[in-house]
């Protein structure tokens, strides 16, 4: 029905939960977002909640150059986000390695392992900066759920989806899912 | 009590937050993405080796050089713009843009090499002063 | 039939699911902007737990196998029908068909979700789940002793297990001493600061919650919501005095219920969260002896009268 695909979308924009990860970084990123919380900039203020549980959020803001400790715990987490998911890489760590790009314990860029929706560029970037890449992967998930997209290009999916996530088994498969949007 | 006082202010105070697209103003020494102004490049390559993140790429071909930036990569440190000795290197002071493909804000510039300027004739010294400073007889130029 | 057409009227319009899922959404926004604003934040907008409600609606969850999938998706849907089914046993219009005892029943119901909550820990099978699990029941046990007390107390005094019967009686002191101690109890049954030891996110990853998606968490949210307009919907009935008028006493109860989340959204921006032991001391030790007091008081006015 159209006026339910409308709502939907209207309330994946305005409802983005977060889920944080740190995969490796030095933790200026992970205090800037902890700041965007903070009163003055005041992320809550789109809706923005910060949860607890990779299955409760849509939004996954990652940090840090992806260490090699990190990499299966990425990919895991990003397996367990559920549903409509956007990926938001935090810092110039996530997108290019930054100045870490010698280093021997760094398994690459985050967009080689899981999609990325978002870059927000800054070392570390500004809170306000975080929250406008927040408020732009949540009107990619409202567009998501108008054009009726697959929900993501490619799910690299490394642990069934009914355990815990406490193991990483190692059993990789790269499949291209044809999960779309319920109407 | 004093939590409650601090709790009621906070209540018939008002918020501190900005709100959403508003942000806060940044000052002018604020460390944003690298502005390259290609009339002043003279090509010496002392960004590239000054850059810790290999930002800038420099190649250098015949009579000619290209400059490229990759704002991912960039740590906006600002060492390129230290180093540049011409200042043709600027950071601009805003945050810089959020994006969403990789690559997204990468700039490049190719230049020919320029023939360094012809040096200029030394200025004539005013008649006041060649009274009290002897000139040299030898009149050489620079 | 007529009171069989009264009780489905309560239980699905009014003060039912009809009023009571938006009440909920209402009042969890009003908590939620409350504390931000205490805190010199802007906080939600208002139409804010419903799209958050919809949006869940809309996520897909992960497959579930066997009997615990099973129980993982039934607990949720227990937990709404019940907090839905004490919500609707509120007695907000005069003369609507309680029955003796429907205090005890009203009890029960509201007892439910926090049982499914720790049942639900424990089906989902991980440790975070079972951690958050633990501590919501050694909490429940804590709060319960002296919840249970205290409206014992009041009904004791009152000679009366009905709602309809304490809601029109006129209040005695006896009344407002289990008042007080229901109010001391709400925050731990609500999981709110200082007694929000359950949902420790940076501790246990959202505990019983963790493995829930969807639109089973949709369907936690909104039980908490209705946990939200049930509980403090008792305590304004026990609190309110007793109208002529039918919609002034609606008035009177939505005002009340609206100053007791007020208050709750007070406390739990003044307070951090307190550890267990902590939490297990300040109920058994603190507060217990002030609940025994109150049955031994009420007793012994009974016997006297």
């Amino acid at each position: 029905m159209n006026l339910w695909n409308k709502l939907m979308c209207y309330s994946r924009r305005h409802s983005p939960w977060l889920f944080h990860m740190n995969g490796g970084s030095c933790n200026g990123c992970d205090i800037e977002l902890i700041a965007s919380l903070s009163p003055r900039y005041d992320a809550e203020q789109l809706g923005v909640r910060l949860e607890g549980s990779p299955r409760h959020a849509d939004i996954l803001c990652v940090t840090g150059p992806i260490t090699h400790n990190a990499t299966n715990a990425i990919k895991t987490v990003y397996g367990q986000v559920c549903g409509p998911k956007a990926v938001v890489a935090i810092g110039s760590c996530p997108a290019t390695t930054n100045v870490f790009i010698d280093s021997r314990t760094l398994e690459g860029p985050l967009d080689k392992h899981i999609p990325v929706d978002v870059f927000v560029p800054g070392c570390p970037p500004r809170p306000d900066a975080i929250i406008l890449g927040i408020a732009k992967a949540a009107e990619i998930l409202a567009e998501r759920a108008g054009k009726k997209l697959p929900v993501e290009p490619v799910l690299m999916q490394l642990v069934g989806p009914g355990c815990g996530g406490a193991c990483a088994c190692g059993a990789t498969k790269e499949i291209k899912t044809e999960e779309e949007v319920q109407p | 009590m004093n939590i409650l006082t601090m709790l009621w202010k906070n209540l018939w105070g008002g918020s501190r937050t900005m709100l959403f697209p508003k942000r806060p103003e940044v000052s002018e020494k604020y460390r944003g993405l690298v502005r390259f102004d290609p009339a002043l490049c003279t090509g010496c390559a002392i960004c590239k080796m000054r850059c810790t993140a290999r930002a800038i790429e420099f190649k250098s071909g015949k009579g000619e050089f290209t400059w490229s930036y990759d704002p991912g990569h960039c740590t906006f440190c600002g060492r390129c713009v230290e180093g540049c000795k011409t200042h043709a290197l600027t950071q601009e002071s805003e945050c810089p843009p959020v994006y969403t493909t990789i690559g997204e804000l990468n700039e490049s510039h190719t230049l020919t090499r320029q023939k360094p300027p012809a040096p200029k004739p030394a200025a004539p010294v005013p008649a006041v002063l060649a009274e009290q400073i002897p000139i040299p007889a030898t009149g050489e130029t620079k | 039939m007529n009171s069989m057409t009264t009780s489905l009227a309560r239980l699905l319009i009014f003060p039912g699911l009809l009023f009571a899922v938006p009440a909920a959404w209402f009042f969890l926004w009003v908590e939620r902007k409350a504390v931000a604003r205490m805190q010199g934040r802007v906080g939600p907008p208002f139409m804010q737990p419903f799209f958050d409600f919809i949006k869940l609606l809309g996520k897909s969850t992960p497959p579930r196998n066997g009997i615990a999938g099973l129980l993982m998706k039934a607990w949720p849907l227990i937990a709404v029908s019940a907090a839905a089914g004490a919500v609707g046993l509120l007695p907000v219009l005069p003369a609507s068909g309680g029955f003796q005892g429907d205090l005890i029943l009203l009890l029960a119901l509201l007892e439910v979700p926090s049982m499914c909550i720790i049942a639900a820990g424990f089906s989902s099978g991980s440790i975070f789940g079972e951690i958050g699990s633990a501590r919501e029941a050694v909490l429940s046990v804590s709060y319960n002793v002296v919840f249970l007390l205290a409206i014992l107390s009041v009904a004791a005094s009152q000679h009366t297990f009905s709602l309809e019967a304490l809601a029109q009686l006129p209040a005695s002191p006896l009344r407002w001493l289990g008042v007080i101690a229901i109010l001391i109890c709400l925050p731990a049954k609500l999981h709110l600061n200082p007694f929000s030891l359950p949902n420790a996110e940076q501790e246990i990853y959202s505990g019983p919650m963790t493995e829930y998606a969807g639109p089973e968490l949709a369907m936690w949210e909104l039980s908490h919501g209705l946990e939200w307009v049930a509980a403090t919907g008792l305590v304004a009935t026990l609190a309110a005095p007793a109208v002529t008028l039918w919609w002034v006493g609606v008035l009177i109860f939505i005002a009340f219920s609206f100053a007791i989340v007020l208050l709750l959204s007070v406390v739990a921006s003044a307070t951090a969260r307190l550890q267990i032991d902590t939490t297990v001391r300040f109920y058994w030790q603190c507060t217990l002896i002030f609940a025994v007091l109150a049955v031994a008081a009420a007793l012994f006015m009974r016997l006297r009268a």
